[in-house]
């Protein structure tokens, strides 16, 4: 910019600078503050009108209700994928330089040549992938739809061009991401006015576009081909801050940019066919929703496909660890372009490729390699320490492995036990044996049957010293029983279950039920034992019990059903167990032996002691005895699940060595360390999971695979006894019913039994923190008294006992106890924080909204699906919630044309979009369409078009229709101009609510917006019923009065039947239906109308036919395209343009075309008048009859005069006299009339004198008679007479 | 074209009903074959027959070919339509083998779903009619499926073989559904139930009810057991009796049993007595199972898991029934959902067996049929 136009200073009229300074200008004039206004003039701010105040009210809420959205769950992940930035523009506006410097600001790299996206760290948070987009419509559609951010350049010297617009008008059909303007060739202007005057124009502009004070970016100018590094640190920063909002489909659909594509298919393959589908493995980071393997993705421009395998790989660009620092180092700026050749190493699943970037390339170019490789060689540890220390995962969930597990490990360790190491710390037979090594490999997960603890357990009774152990005794055998619980599940699988059913349902006393239970499972488990040493130790017990005063009624019970126990257990017993029991079957008798002398020197009070501890202990299996007991239900469906049988075997075979192990295990072990057990039982109970979802999910995990291997018998090495599985055929056609029966119902008339449940109601035990009287308990100590105001009870607080004790020692003592004094402040918090959660609850409870509750659970939801599987590792992660957004995934797909391979270009986005369900099948969509206002011309129904929709691009048949009143669809010819209508077409199923667009065709440059219409998706179906009018139209052929019978409507009989009591017009109006089919004229029918028509009317009935959208649907493959005509994808050709290519006339309608207008001359019939209305008539209104003057006879026609010149000249003269005459005459007349004029004038005047004259006379005359008069009325007053004279 | 869905393919007649009903509402087509293969009667029954009639009355253009035999059924949903209609079930099976299927379709309908379905109302094999009313409805209102028009009626009672009974079932449709926790069951706080009886003597239910109070107040004073004695066409057309009992936690969980008697002139006759009794101890068995959900309505809680959002829903069952296990094969294998499952022992509490704690993440599935206005 030149230096001389610059920006004077223009003083501050707003903002909190202005403000200050006008608050010290009337502070000066001492005027005092403006927050005083209130004070000085509380007029002024006083309620004026309550009405007002009202309005004025509802106004903000409603501006403040306004800027609600609906909350939605934010599922972001934690470590979110790169946000994906378009930089998109009309050609030749500086899209790619912006790409290069942005990176360059970035990275400090410089990229000569950008070939697809290109991903780098922006931040300590933030990732980028960058892709251009260019004026192609078919990659404006694509990417605008995967845009977290669209930078849209615009040349200001040239203004907006047509593909801003487009693209603007693609992105809000799609979704709306977010949009930056950013404003290039600036330094074109040469007037700063004309410059500033075009940057408000335009900006204007966009804000109409986009939303008011949408960011609209100015880049000044190039500096040696770059744009200034200042503008571009900003713009960057601008990008990296950046907050976006969820867009619906994005958040809703697994999708991937690929950055990376590689051809798998086999070479020979190739070679064979080139022609011939290929593999093909897609490399991208994962974004939107979570994806399944085996799902199905939609490639736009190339078409369906179902994902073959997806697997997850390191990231090539990963975020910086955690750290301080508050920027990036050089290390951490990475950046990942496999299609421009940046980023040196690229792993694949089993390969690492190393780019060495040849002898011509760039030294910045080659340092993100050197980086990665610098990472993976940066070891300090020799090959040997670091072999000892890795840990190998064999399976998803297992425990790593160490070195030194596969060391010690036998040939026999069972592959899906992984926490081996970890159970070995629970047996503590390996200190007497010294052997430790031996023991740890040895004792599996699965080993420790009750066999071992009972051993144990046993032991630990009949050693004195156990007595002492007293409460860690108590605790870890607690643990070791629920253990124990969980593990005899297992075994339950095997052996029937029905043996050990009893096991808990046979006494109430604890001891005697307990020591019971213990034979029971002996005899669950030594089968085979002989009934001799069962009731040996029977004997003992129950010798036990007598000696401690145990009900006599109870062990008779607890009698009956242990033998039953063991006579079950002997008929059910398998083979395959007594061969494979035969150790433990010694060992038992070993016990027995053991406890028989113990029994027979009965009198021993240690011994008694030792009982004691052992009924207490006992007391703890219980709980862990029914759930085993539960167990058996699953057991039973378990055992037709073909799973379940490997499994079995497994255990049999650690059966035997727990044999040996429970035979070593020495006395004192299992007080040892109760942290570690603890432990041992969370791992255990972890390991039962795995189980239960083997059970149910099968070969889930590679070491099932394997077992299933085992399990095929090979013959010869070669063949494989294939068995149909015998449990699956006979579930097979079983009954298909929901409900779960009770196999082996438990005995609910026994008190422990019915103890088992008793906490599942309201009247039993409840929870620490839901035990009402505890509850109040506490309050009442933090609350201390309170009266009850009712009855006027005073309620203390009880005072606890450690403030008893406190006044007792303060009286006694006076030395303050510290302590005491402790607890006291304690209390004292507790109580003050009590009191304040209880406010906090009342205050809040008044704010909180049904927004903010809403919100509230969102958020919640929230933090429960990110901690859900936050401990797992990402192997088994993967397989519950599947392939989570964030993530760098391989996705291998298959059957892909050949096409996509060949003519591959990495300046077009592949995309793989997710499919929901059922989004892969067609049917029929029916949408709400409106002509874009901008496009030139109106659509036409049936005429190819191609629509974007969801992931795709494809071209297809719609029908438009509008909706009447009475939900009638019916079909329109053309889209309507200015209004919305109805579209429906038979194509993808998509979500209702999905954006589209439509566009005439993808190909070319169209002069015009090229964006045809708009509109959403309303609804999916399988069938429609779009309506068209069809107007039937009938003559009649003879007419009763009302009836009439027409004809030429139909053209059988059957069809007048069909429309028998149909409504029918005639053009006049006249309203009638249709009655009866008639025989004669084929398709004659009688009909009735209101009144009678005549033989000129037409009749019509209006009816509706229902039309069918053509079954077309074909995807856009311009992906397919060789390079450098990918945008010439051209489908089917509308019926206009292919006349227009074959040049065909359109056949005209003859009626249609315009002739001239010929008409005809109007032609009236004379009026005709009856006689005898003649007769009747007036005369003058009589028809005149009198004949008209014919011709004159012949003889009285006269001949005509010729005169002969002479005469002529005399006619002549005469004429011209008698002109004269008539002049002198009409002269003549006119003077005469003159003067009569003046001589009646005259005459007048002649009168008026007269007149006058005479006037005066008769005045005088009046006058002196009057005189008269009154001469005589003074006489009379003298006397009569003189009157009378 | 759009490639279609590769079909799934199964064998046997077990499952019949998961199998067509997860197809329909995953958009898969499957074909199961040999059913019934190496019976003496093979091809499928009457009641499969209706099932498969009713699948199509509620969709619209679904493709349903069956061969010769019967043995092997291709099916080819369409979308679920809904609306007012009735069916005449068939009678070898309880309603609500019918009914259960539909609770899985019902919420995801074109139109709300009103629909008379006539046949029996209570067996010895599905649940009941009203079994479903207690339990499965209260579990799709936690799925956020509620409203005046969400109803289950038993208009008449109908019992084997005869049938007769007549049920009202209407449902509202949702776009999507809501995702649940239900962890803790709470403790049950009272047990309701209905002692029906049609075609016998209205005492029969009296002397059920007192039978089963008998067991059942030794847990919990709150019971009360409704006596229902339809007459007249609204006691169907074969006599019987029976019980439903469910219990009712703090926390909304809703767990049941039921029993009824012998169909006439099959088995030997049965005590009401010993009914009653028989079925508190069938609740006594379902309470020890425990869990959030009756174990009757698993697989409808999982399925409606699966379908919610893409959040995690979590819920606390008992035992795992053999056909809740097949049912998480399939969700499987038409939706690729897994469950994480984990054991939770009982430990030390008097609350009956251990449970099993069920979480996923809901796919995202939302209502394709549903128009927008």
């Amino acid at each position: 910019m030149e230096t001389k136009d610059q920006k004077k200073h223009r003083k501050k009229n707003s903002g909190p600078k202005a403000e200050k300074k006008k608050k010290r200008h009337l502070q000066d004039l001492q005027l005092g503050d403006e927050e005083d206004a209130r004070k000085r003039n509380p007029k002024a701010f006083a309620v004026q009108s309550a009405v007002r105040m009202a309005r004025s009210f509802h106004r903000t809420q409603d501006l403040k209700t306004k800027k609600h959205h609906i909350p939605v769950v934010d599922r972001t992940p934690l470590e979110p994928p790169p946000i994906v930035v378009v930089v998109m523009g009309p050609p030749k506006v500086g899209k790619s330089t912006l790409i290069q410097c942005l990176i360059r600001n970035f990275t400090r790299q410089k990229l000569t040549e950008i070939r697809g996206p290109v991903t780098i760290v922006s931040g300590k948070k933030r990732r980028l992938t960058i892709i251009e987009c260019g004026c192609d419509i078919n990659m404006m559609i694509d990417l605008a739809k995967v845009a977290d951010l669209v930078l849209m350049l615009i040349d200001a010297s040239f203004g907006f061009e047509m593909e801003t617009f487009e693209f603007l008008n693609i992105c809000q059909v799609h979704g709306f991401p977010k949009i930056m303007g950013v404003l290039t060739h600036l330094d074109s202007f040469k007037h700063n006015k004309q410059l500033k005057k075009t940057k408000k124009r335009l900006k204007h502009r966009f804000w109409t576009e986009v939303y008011p004070g949408a960011k609209l970016f100015y880049l000044s100018g190039m500096v040696h081909g770059e744009y200034q590094n200042q503008e571009i640190h900003n713009l960057g920063r601008f990008i990296t801050v950046m907050k976006f909002r969820p867009l619906t489909w994005q958040t809703s659909h697994p999708y991937i940019l690929a950055d990376r594509m590689e051809d798998l298919t086999n070479p020979e393959d190739v070679r064979t066919n080139t022609k011939c589908d290929r593999k093909v493995s897609l490399y991208g980071y994962l974004r939107g929703a979570h994806l399944k393997n085996k799902s199905q993705v939609h490639i736009p421009g190339v078409g369906d496909f179902a994902v073959s395998d997806v697997s997850f790989l390191p990231d090539p660009c990963a975020l910086p660890e955690q750290q301080k620092k508050r920027c990036l180092n050089e290390k951490e700026k990475l950046v990942y372009a496999p299609l421009s050749g940046v980023g040196g190493v690229l792993y694949d699943k089993d390969a690492v490729y190393v780019d060495l970037g040849g002898s011509h390339g760039f030294q910045e170019e080659v340092r993100p390699t050197h980086e990665l490789v610098q990472s993976l060689i940066s070891t300090h540890s020799t090959i040997d320490a670091k072999m000892a220390s890795s840990r190998v995962t064999l399976f998803s969930d297992s425990k790593p492995l160490g070195s030194e597990d596969i060391d010690n490990q036998g040939q026999w360790m069972p592959k899906e036990e992984k926490q081996v190491d970890l159970k070995t710390g629970r047996v503590r037979r390996k200190a007497i044996f010294g052997d430790e090594e031996e023991d740890e490999s040895g004792d599996s997960d699965d080993e420790d049957d009750e066999d071992m603890s009972e051993g144990d357990r046993l032991e630990n009774s009949s050693s004195d010293d156990e007595t002492e152990e007293g409460q860690d005794a108590e605790v870890t055998d607690k643990q070791y029983m629920s253990d124990q619980g969980i593990k005899r599940q297992k075994l339950e699988m095997e052996e029937d279950f029905e043996v050990d059913l009893p096991a808990f349902a046979d006494s109430d006393d604890d001891l005697e039920r307990s020591s019971v239970e213990e034979e029971a499972e002996e005899a669950d488990e030594s089968s085979e034992e002989e009934d001799s040493i069962a009731e040996e130790e029977r004997d003992i017990l129950e010798s036990k019990a007598v000696r401690e005063g145990g009900k006599p009624e109870l062990l008779q019970t607890d009698d009956s059903s242990d033998s039953l126990n063991v006579e079950k257990s002997l008929t059910k017993k398998k083979a395959t167990f007594t061969t494979l029991d035969s150790g433990h079957c010694t060992a038992e008798e070993a016990f027995a032996s053991e406890d028989e002398p113990e029994g027979n020197s009965s009198l021993s009070t240690e011994e008694e002691d030792s009982e004691n501890e052992e009924a207490i202990r006992k007391k703890f299996p219980k709980p862990s005895q029914v759930v085993s007991s539960q167990k058996l239900g699953s057991g039973n469906l378990i055992d037709e699940t073909s799973d379940i049988e490997d499994l079995l075997k497994e255990e049999e075979n650690y059966k035997e060595e727990n044999n040996y192990s429970t035979e070593t295990s020495g006395a004192l072990k299992w007080k040892e360390d109760l942290s570690r057990k603890a432990a041992e039982a969370f791992l255990r109970q972890q390991q039962t999971t795995p189980n239960l979802r083997k059970l149910i999910y099968g070969t889930v995990t590679e070491d099932n695979e394997e077992e299933d291997g085992d399990n095929g018998e090979e013959l010869g090495g070669l063949f494989r006894v294939s068995q149909p599985a015998s449990e699956c055929k006979h579930k097979a056609d079983s009954l298909d019913c929901s409900r779960f029966h009770v196999e082996a119902p438990h005995d609910w008339d026994l008190e422990e039994v019915m103890n088992s449940i008793r906490d599942c109601f309201v009247t039993g035990k409840w929870e620490e923190d839901k035990d009402a009287a505890k509850i109040l308990a506490e309050d009442e100590e933090l609350y201390g008294d309170f009266e009850d105001l009712e009855t006027g009870d005073v309620h203390r607080g009880k005072p606890g006992p450690d403030t008893q004790i406190e006044d007792v020692e303060e009286e006694v003592k006076e030395e303050i106890d510290p302590s005491a004094e402790e607890s006291a402040k304690k209390k004292h918090l507790d109580k003050k924080r009590k009191l304040k959660e209880m406010f906090d609850a009342e205050y809040d409870e008044g704010e909180s909204t049904y927004f903010d509750d809403l919100k509230g659970e969102m958020q919640k939801q929230a933090q429960l699906n990110r901690a859900e599987f936050e401990d797992q590792d990402d192997e088994a992660r993967v397989q519950y919630e599947g392939f989570r957004p964030g993530m760098y995934v391989r996705i291998e797909i298959e059957n892909v044309p050949c096409e996509f391979v060949l003519n591959f270009d990495p300046h077009y986005p592949i995309i793989l979009g997710g499919l929901g369900n059922s989004e892969g099948n067609v049917g029929y969509v029916q949408m709400r369409l409106k002509k874009h206002r901008w496009y030139k011309k109106i659509l036409k129904s049936r005429d190819p078009i191609i629509f974007s929709v969801g992931w795709r691009r494809f071209q297809t048949i719609p029908l438009y229709y509008i909706e009447d009143h009475n939900g009638r669809q019916r079909l329109l010819k053309y889209t309507p101009q200015h209004m919305h209508c109805g579209a429906s077409f038979w194509g993808p199923i998509t979500p209702q609510g999905t954006g589209f667009l439509a566009v005439q065709s993808v190909s070319g440059n169209m002069p015009d917006f090229r964006i045809a219409a708009t509109g959403v998706v309303l609804d999916l179906d399988k069938s429609i019923k779009i309506v068209k009018k069809l107007k039937l139209t009938g003559f009649p052929y003879k007419i009763f009065k009302n009836t009439s019978f027409i004809k030429g409507m139909f053209n059988s009989a059957l069809e007048v039947a069909k429309f028998e009591g149909a409504v029918i017009r005639t053009v006049s109006g006249i309203r009638g239906q249709i009655k009866k089919a008639l025989r004669a004229p084929e398709g004659a029918f009688r009909a009735t109308f209101e009144d009678k028509l005549l033989m000129s009317d037409i009749v019509f009935m209006r009816t509706w036919y229902p039309v069918s959208v053509p079954a077309f649907y074909n995807p856009v493959t311009s992906l397919l395209k060789p390079v450098g005509e990918k945008d010439t994808w051209s489908g089917m050709r509308t019926t206009g343009q292919l006349r227009l290519a074959h040049g065909i006339k359109l056949k005209a309608n003859k009626d249609s075309l315009y002739k001239p207008i010929v008409r005809q001359k109007k032609h009236f019939n004379s009026l005709h008048i009856p006689k005898a209305l003649q007769k009747a008539l007036p005369f003058k209104s009589k028809p005149k009859t009198q004949a008209k003057a014919g011709k004159t006879p012949k003889d009285r026609v006269r001949p005509a005069v010729i005169r002969e010149p002479h005469e002529r000249k005399i006619l002549a003269l005469l004429d011209a006299l008698s002109t004269v005459h008539s002049e002198k005459m009409k002269k003549a007349k006119e003077q005469r009339h003159l003067h009569n004029k003046e001589h009646f004038k005259m005459k007048q005047k002649e009168e008026e004198e007269k007149l006058k004259r005479q006037k005066d006379l008769r005045k005088k005359l009046y006058r002196i008679q009057g005189q008269k008069e009154r001469r005589n009325q003074k006489s009379s007053l003298k006397g009569p007479e003189e009157q009378l004279k | 074209m759009a490639t279609q869905a590769h079909s799934l393919s199964y064998s046997g007649c077990n499952f019949l009903r998961q199998r067509l009903v997860l197809s329909t509402l995953s958009g898969r087509p499957v074909k199961i074959r040999k059913i019934r293969a190496r019976d003496d009667n093979p091809g499928l029954r009457d009641f499969e027959a209706s099932f498969i009639r009713l699948l199509d009355k509620v969709t619209n253009g679904s493709r349903i070919e069956i061969n010769q035999t019967g043995t092997t059924l291709y099916y080819q949903p369409g979308l679920l339509y809904g609306g007012s209609m009735e069916h005449d079930c068939s009678v070898l099976r309880s309603i609500g083998y019918y009914l259960e299927s539909l609770l899985c379709l019902a919420p995801f309908m074109k139109h709300p779903l009103r629909i008379v379905l006539r046949g029996v109302t209570n067996d010895q094999v599905d649940p009941s009619v009203d079994v479903l009313k207690a339990t499965a409805l209260p579990l799709l209102k936690q799925f956020g499926i509620d409203g005046e028009s969400f109803e289950l009626k038993v208009v008449r009672r109908g019992m084997p073989p005869g049938g007769g009974g007549e049920v009202f079932f209407s449902c509202p449709v949702r776009k999507i559904l809501k995702p649940i926790q239900l962890i803790d069951p709470g403790k049950i706080k009272r047990i309701r139930g209905m002692a029906y009886s049609v075609r016998v003597s209205p005492q029969m239910a009296n002397r059920i009810v007192d039978s089963a109070r008998s067991i059942l107040n030794k847990f919990i004073p709150d019971i009360y057991i409704y006596t229902d004695h339809m007459k007249g066409i609204n006691s169907g057309k074969s006599p019987g009796f029976g019980l439903s009992l469910v219990a009712e936690t703090t926390n909304g969980t809703f767990l049941s049993a039921e029993l009824a008697s012998n169909p006439q002139g099959q088995g030997a006759a049965m005590l009401p007595e010993d009914l009653g009794r028989n079925c508190a101890r069938l609740l006594l068995e379902e309470i020890y199972r425990g869990g959030c959900v009756d174990s009757t309505n698993q697989s409808l809680a999982l399925l409606l898991m699966t379908l919610g959002q893409q959040d995690v829903s979590k819920v606390l069952l008992g035992p795992l029934s053999p056909y809740t296990i097949e049912f998480l094969r399939h969700l499987k294998t038409f939706f690729q959902i897994m469950f994480k499952i984990e054991t939770k022992p009982c430990g030390e509490e008097l609350k009956g067996g251990d449970k099993v704690l069920m979480t996923c993440v809901g796919i995202g599935f939302s209502n394709l049929s549903k128009t927008l206005k």
